[in-house]
């Protein structure tokens, strides 16, 4: 996969051009730089060529007194009314969000000043005059002002230039460069990952082993309650620093998981008991807690809670165990991971595996989902038959058409889902908003709930009418809900609209990738006739495709 | 006084640094020879700078001295010393040695 790139800047920019093309990692990139200094000309599209076939991303780098000539007199110790500073910051802003017709993401670091600018130290943060004060005014406004437009991704370049001479003079008077080529490949780093993640390659799950790595000591030999974790104790807090900042990730939606080799009820007893404990086991989506090997049990895990091997993070303080997970699991990310336990809290907040562009109501509860599904499962044990379990469940499944308030979450779930996803689209919430408006087009999502939780908005289907037939161009659904009958539910509803739009028949074209057998096999276990040399699955519309006994359809 | 080797040990790790920015066909080989202007070249004039730059750095992390590479004097010299990776190696051990000369005591 290549993206394409535009490159617009009051600087030059060929050094982090330069780094983005030759990065080897994925996605790979084509870039074009735009001419320097032509910042407002250029994002008004004077140089169309630019903007041809609308490029996938730009990135707009500017100096604060470049395009504000607000800012550019108070740093002139000029006297400057902050509403003339404030009405510029927001024409700037527009002149970005015009941006999102020529391209499909913009990115926009914020802006910097170089450390060491101190002459007036103490009025650097006075509101009236103060530069300090003048640029953080800005970069407040502009994040507030793009705060609605998903496509625009504001980037903190505070943390780039936190290198050693990252500002450097001698490169801007010979090349009109700011900046040192640390920040940039720092900036490309942060690029490439928000790349990958808008394109659908967001981690999901952290895999954690426990001795030496969650708590301090070997709870088999050790004892729980002698285990290393909070109290007065330098290493003791490390730990519960640790446990805390990931207990902070399950609110912004990552899973935690447990691969160790240990008893399971000896492990678990530590995690109950112990009081210093920040994570608790309703704060684990699941584990793997035996002596097998770690190998074996990551694979098994991620395969019983529907999640790919990428999309998962592994942790463990052994290098041995890392040599052997990267080795024979190379889809996974396994971070290199300090020795000293007072880095662990560091090293995992460095991550940049889990950056998101938005966050869902489904994200916050994500955790909470997984724990009802251990439920789910203790209930199928314990369960007769499949069709017992399932009439046991009580699931209910609501269909709502697309519209404005499900709208973040639908291109969130069209975009984040890889096994059961027909054609794999991946589009903007703009993109899918318009695709949908189409009056031969109609997009339904489908929420899913049972007596254990609501799993939330986890299905989405998308048609097309075409002459006598009606084509299904998006099947998707959450991995969370697979088996349940949604899928069935989603088929019946498709078959409905194929008859109220007079269809003679209901297609489904099949898109293949690396990751969506899983559609694949369950479309083979409908009565969907396939053509393979079309790649399409086929269904007369004469009778509806049947609703699943369990299920109860609340439609619109 | 350095020895000329460590001087072009440093070199050779800023030319490292740019090659990091150049494609893998233009990539600058690490020998004496190698142009660093005119058509010969691989590199471009932001080549050149960012190569300067790279220098300056290493040579301080290596020897603790600020060396100034573009200055009147380099500038007025009638053999350029940014003409191969050997005349650049020549011209900063002269620059080191006369700032190491000064500093001792």
């Amino acid at each position: 996969m290549s993206l394409r790139g535009v490159l617009v800047s009051s600087f030059n920019l060929e050094n982090l051009a330069a780094l983005m093309r030759n990065d080897s990692e994925q996605p790979r990139v084509e870039i074009q730089v735009a001419p320097y200094g032509q910042v407002k000309p250029v994002l008004l599209g004077v140089d169309a060529s630019l903007w041809r076939d609308k490029p996938d991303f730009a990135v707009v780098w500017t100096q604060g007194e470049a395009v504000i000539d607000a800012y550019r007199a108070i740093q002139a110790y000029e006297e400057v009314p902050m509403k003339r500073l404030d009405d510029e910051v927001r024409e700037y802003a527009s002149l970005l969000k015009k941006l999102l017709d020529k391209v499909r993401f913009v990115f926009v670091p914020t802006w910097v000043r170089p450390p060491d600018e101190k002459i007036f130290g103490m009025l650097e943060m006075k509101p009236s005059g103060g530069t300090a004060y003048a640029l953080m005014r800005m970069n407040v406004l502009l994040s507030e002002c793009l705060q609605d437009e998903p496509r625009i991704i504001f980037f903190d370049s505070q943390r780039w230039t936190a290198v050693r001479d990252a500002f450097n003079p001698k490169l801007w008077y010979l090349g009109k460069i700011p900046f040192n080529n640390e920040v940039f490949a720092q900036a490309s780093r942060d690029f490439r990952a928000a790349l990958r993640i808008l394109n659908g390659a967001s981690k999901k799950m952290i895999v954690l082993d426990l001795d030496d790595t969650l708590w301090g000591g070997t709870v088999g030999e050790d004892g729980w309650e002698n285990l290393r974790i909070g109290g007065h104790d330098p290493l003791g807090e490390a730990y519960a620093d640790f446990q805390s900042a990931l207990k902070s990730l399950t609110r912004r939606g990552v899973l935690l998981g447990i691969v160790s080799k240990n008893e399971e009820s000896v492990a678990l007893e530590a995690i109950r008991k112990h009081p210093e404990m920040r994570l608790k086991l309703e704060d684990f989506a699941g584990w793997m807690i035996n002596w097998r090997d770690k190998v074996q049990n990551l694979a098994d895990l991620t395969a019983r809670l529907n999640l790919s091997l990428d999309s998962v993070v592994f942790i463990d303080d052994s290098p041995q165990e890392r040599l052997a997970i990267r080795q024979a699991l190379p889809e996974v990310e396994v971070p290199e991971w300090p020795e000293d336990t007072m880095l662990y809290k560091k090293a995992l907040l460095g991550l940049s595996s889990f950056n998101t562009a938005a966050l869902s109501a489904e994200d916050a509860h994500r955790t909470q989902m997984y724990v009802s599904e251990r439920a789910r499962g203790e209930l199928k044990n314990s369960a007769r038959s499949l069709e017992e379990w399932l009439e046991s469940l009580d699931i209910r499944i609501t269909s709502e058409e697309l519209k404005a308030t499900n709208l973040q979450r639908t291109a969130q779930l069209l975009n984040k889902t890889n096994q059961m996803n027909l054609s794999t689209r991946r589009m903007t919430e703009a993109e899918l908003g318009e695709w949908a408006r189409h009056r031969d087009r109609m997009v339904v999502t489908f929420r899913v709930a049972d007596k254990f939780g609501d799993a939330g908005l986890v299905g989405l289907l998308s048609l097309e009418r075409e002459p006598k037939k009606s084509r299904i161009v998006d099947f998707v659904l959450s991995c969370r809900v697979i088996g349940r009958g949604a899928e069935k539910t989603m088929l019946h509803w498709a078959s409905q609209i194929a008859q109220a739009w007079g269809s003679e028949e209901l297609t489904a074209p099949y898109k293949q990738t690396p990751k969506n057998k899983p559609c694949f096999e369950f479309w083979k276990s409908t009565d969907f006739i396939y053509d393979s040399k079309t790649g399409t699955f086929c269904r007369e519309t004469k009778t509806l495709y049947p609703l699943p006994k369990t299920v109860k359809l609340i439609g619109i | 006084m350095p020895d000329r080797n460590r001087v072009e040990r440093t070199i050779f790790s800023a030319i490292d640094d740019v090659n990091g920015l150049l494609l893998p066909a233009q990539r600058l080989t690490k020998s004496p020879e190698t142009a660093l202007m005119g058509d010969q070249s691989a590199l471009d004039s932001l080549g050149l700078v960012n190569l300067i730059v790279a220098v300056e750095r290493r040579v301080e992390e290596a020897f603790g001295v600020n060396l100034v590479l573009v200055d009147q004097e380099s500038m007025s010299l009638k053999e350029s010393p940014f003409k191969k990776i050997g005349t650049l190696v020549d011209y900063t051990k002269n620059l080191l040695d006369k700032k190491l000369n000064r500093v001792a005591p």
